[in-house]
């Protein structure tokens, strides 16, 4: 059973690699202490008032959980597809998304107002509720992940002194594909009531469309596996160590950029048959307030359309550059950054729209105006922090590369 | 590699198979008996908490009370003494009022005064959303609130179209509610930091009075106190599901309007609007 581990050299410390965890340990503390001021003094430390009262912490939630879509969107791949070749990059893909639902059940859990309740959707359910909803699938998929993940974890040579925890974990991981397509199962439900969460919402004009589930879930489908792809790349330039074939990576790219393709078609024709041909009064009242007092016109176009879609789609798709690692890493970081802006505009945005419901004409909720505080920040780069920490430290020490047959070639070459 | 696709084959022995269908099993029942069975730590909690329907609806079946208001904007004056004695006896914090009043102009370009308090929504999409039942819609048509039970996500926030909802950002400080005792006593408790809170047509009042043989909206224990202590008499409150309640008869002689009824989320506070019209 011991040869399973990988042979690693003993030179892992080196200094870079000292200053880079380094640089992530004060970023952890940085979110350490804004969130122990939240805790102590309450949410009244940021900016999120009545008016506006979901800001940084829901957007940081909803990207994180979109930017795990690679765990099941390749699990599907391997599992429901039958692309064992793909099965190389699966652990990492499910490690990453590990990483970015405890991202974001950890901002979830700053969120809300009484964190010490955070029990209180498995103990009292609300069927109805879309959120009730995403907190049990995500939970579940967390469960989930962690289990498919086990295996890879006792494979560790610290695992050695208790071989019954590895012939568990080893018994689980047969169970790996029924757990991968439940996986996926529950994934392709939360992901899309994330977008319902909003869609479902109708005194919120630029919220309430049938669209909003399916966008939601394709965005995920199609960023996920790039990030999957772009740490892959990163993990060997930093390294040196080719750990997964480029042609899977290669292959990876092409996808997104076709998922973000189907995006970008969906997208354009919500655009026009929501704005421009639907014409409902509230919604065009919405967009012109947005387009006059607030950047959304910018974001939409610049950070969605150009970032988040034209960019990663020219890279990942057309020939001269979808060959060069380091193209489809500035894509993927695009594809990325194109996400976090999608749903930033979503959820802060949507909401700075006053509502209407008196019946005179004066008075009117002012637009809502939100810029995250302190703390928010604070928050939000302890979670990155974290983020990078759990991948740094998983990359470099978990058998996460799982290719079953080069496993002999695994440890050389540092 | 060459070959593309590739069968993953499940290989499970009938030893692995009863491991993992054991874990599941095993696991199910604990979480039931952990959760609402008898080892869970939340049987100390009322039965109705966990249950999150209406018990606390005394004899009144449902179908027998559907609490409703008129509010008169062609009587209203804008004094904001509802908002004040609504403030003192609910103990709600400045800046949170559960109950507002605005002055707004009609079309005309006459100005005439708005007010609003919760709107009690029989199809409410803040009882909808709500992923701990927190909030509820009791059997006499009331939206309540559990405060032991919100978690402060401000989901409900977010949905209600009416901007009828407050979350109480911080601690409360001790004297920060100015309209006590001149406007009222507080009946009801404080709500405690990181969760929501909204108006209740003070139910404690509702409660108590039918529990004593009051009939609200006509005996003064039993009716809201912004109903109480309108000087004017613009604000009616009763059992709308009562044919020959004072405020059946308001709504059948006027001509009266409900907020944004394209929502479909069928309110049970009416309003009458002023003469000269909207």
């Amino acid at each position: 059973m011991a040869t399973t581990t990988l042979a690693r050299k003993p030179s892992v410390w080196t200094p870079g690699f000292l200053a880079w965890l380094g640089l992530l340990g004060v970023l952890v503390v940085i979110g350490l202490v804004s969130a122990f001021w939240v805790f102590v003094r309450g949410l009244v430390l940021t900016n999120m008032t009545d008016i506006v009262p979901w800001g940084l912490w829901i957007t940081i939630d909803l990207s994180a959980i979109a930017l795990g879509a690679g765990a099941f969107t390749l699990s599907a791949f391997v599992y429901l597809g039958g692309y064992k070749k793909y099965h190389s990059i699966v652990r990492l893909a499910v490690f990453i998304g590990f990483i970015g639902y405890t991202s974001a059940l950890l901002t979830l859990v700053m969120d809300i107002g009484r964190p010490d309740r955070f029990w209180h959707p498995w103990a009292y359910w609300n069927v109805h509720s879309v959120l009730w909803e995403i907190t049990w699938c995500i939970t579940i998929y967390l469960t989930i992940m962690i289990l498919e993940f086990l295996p890879v974890v006792t494979d560790l040579k610290f695992f050695d002194r208790w071989p019954w925890v590895r012939k568990v974990a080893h018994i689980l991981h047969k169970a790996a594909p029924v757990l991968a397509l439940l996986g996926v199962m529950v994934s392709l439900l939360h992901q899309s009531s994330l977008g319902a969460t909003y869609g479902i919402v109708k005194s919120r004009p630029i919220w309430f469309k049938p669209s909003m589930p399916i966008m939601f879930i394709l965005s995920a489908v199609a960023v996920g596996p790039a990030l999957t792809m772009a740490v892959a790349f990163v993990t060997e330039m930093i390294t040196g160590k080719r750990r997964v074939d480029h042609q899977i990576l290669f292959n990876i790219a092409r996808f997104s950029g076709f998922a973000l393709l189907v995006y970008a078609y969906i997208k354009i024709w919500d655009l026009a048959s929501v704005t421009y041909y639907g014409r409902m009064p509230a919604v065009n009242e919405a967009l012109s307030l947005l387009y006059r007092q607030t950047a959304y016109n910018f974001g939409f176009w610049f950070g969605e359309i150009i970032i988040g879609l034209v960019i990663p789609i020219i890279l990942f798709l057309v020939p001269r550059f979808n060959r060069n690692p380091k193209y489809l890493v500035l894509g993927a970081v695009c594809a990325v950054i194109g996400v976090i802006f999608n749903r930033w505009d979503i959820t802060v945005t949507g909401l700075y729209v006053p509502l209407e419901y008196s019946p005179g004409t004066q008075y009117q909720l002012p637009a809502g105006t939100y810029f995250p505080g302190l703390v928010e920040w604070g928050v939000a780069i302890g979670i990155v922090g974290y983020a990078l920490l759990m991948l740094t430290l998983g990359t470099r020490f978990l058998p996460l590369f799982g290719d079953p047959k080069p496993r002999s070639q695994a440890g050389q070459g540092d | 590699m060459s070959k593309k696709k590739t069968k993953v084959k499940l290989e499970l022995t009938r030893r692995d198979f009863l491991v993992v269908a054991g874990a599941a099993v095993g696991s199910v029942v604990a979480a039931e008996t952990l959760t609402t069975g008898l080892l869970s730590p939340f049987a100390n909690l009322k039965q109705q908490q966990v249950e999150g329907v209406a018990e606390a609806v005394h004899e009144s079946g449902a179908g027998v009370f559907h609490w409703g208001m008129v509010i008169n904007l062609d009587k209203c004056i804008g004094c904001a003494y509802c908002q004040r004695a609504c403030s003192a006896t609910n103990d709600v914090a400045e800046g949170m009022e559960w109950n507002i009043v605005v002055e707004e102009k009609n079309t005309a370009g006459n100005t005439f005064y708005f007010s609003r308090p919760c709107l009690h929504c029989q199809h409410a999409p803040c009882v909808e959303v709500c992923p701990v039942k927190a909030t509820y819609l009791r059997s006499d048509g009331l939206v309540v609130m559990d405060y032991d039970r919100c978690i402060g996500c401000r989901y409900c926030q977010v949905a209600c179209p009416y901007d009828a909802r407050r979350f109480n950002w911080e601690r409360r400080h001790v004297d920060d509610n100015a309209w006590i005792p001149t406007w009222g006593i507080p009946e009801v408790d404080r709500r405690p930091r990181g969760v929501v809170e909204k108006c209740t047509f003070c139910i404690q009042r509702i409660d108590k009075g039918l529990e004593n043989g009051l009939v609200p909206g006509e005996d003064y224990d039993a009716t809201p106190a912004c109903v109480n202590v309108c000087p004017v008499e613009a604000r009616v409150f009763g059992n709308l599901n009562d044919p020959n309640s004072k405020i059946s008869k308001v709504i059948e002689e006027n001509a009266t309007l409900r907020l944004s009824e394209d929502l479909g989320t069928n309110p049970s506070v009416y309003y009458i609007p002023p003469k000269e019209g909207l």
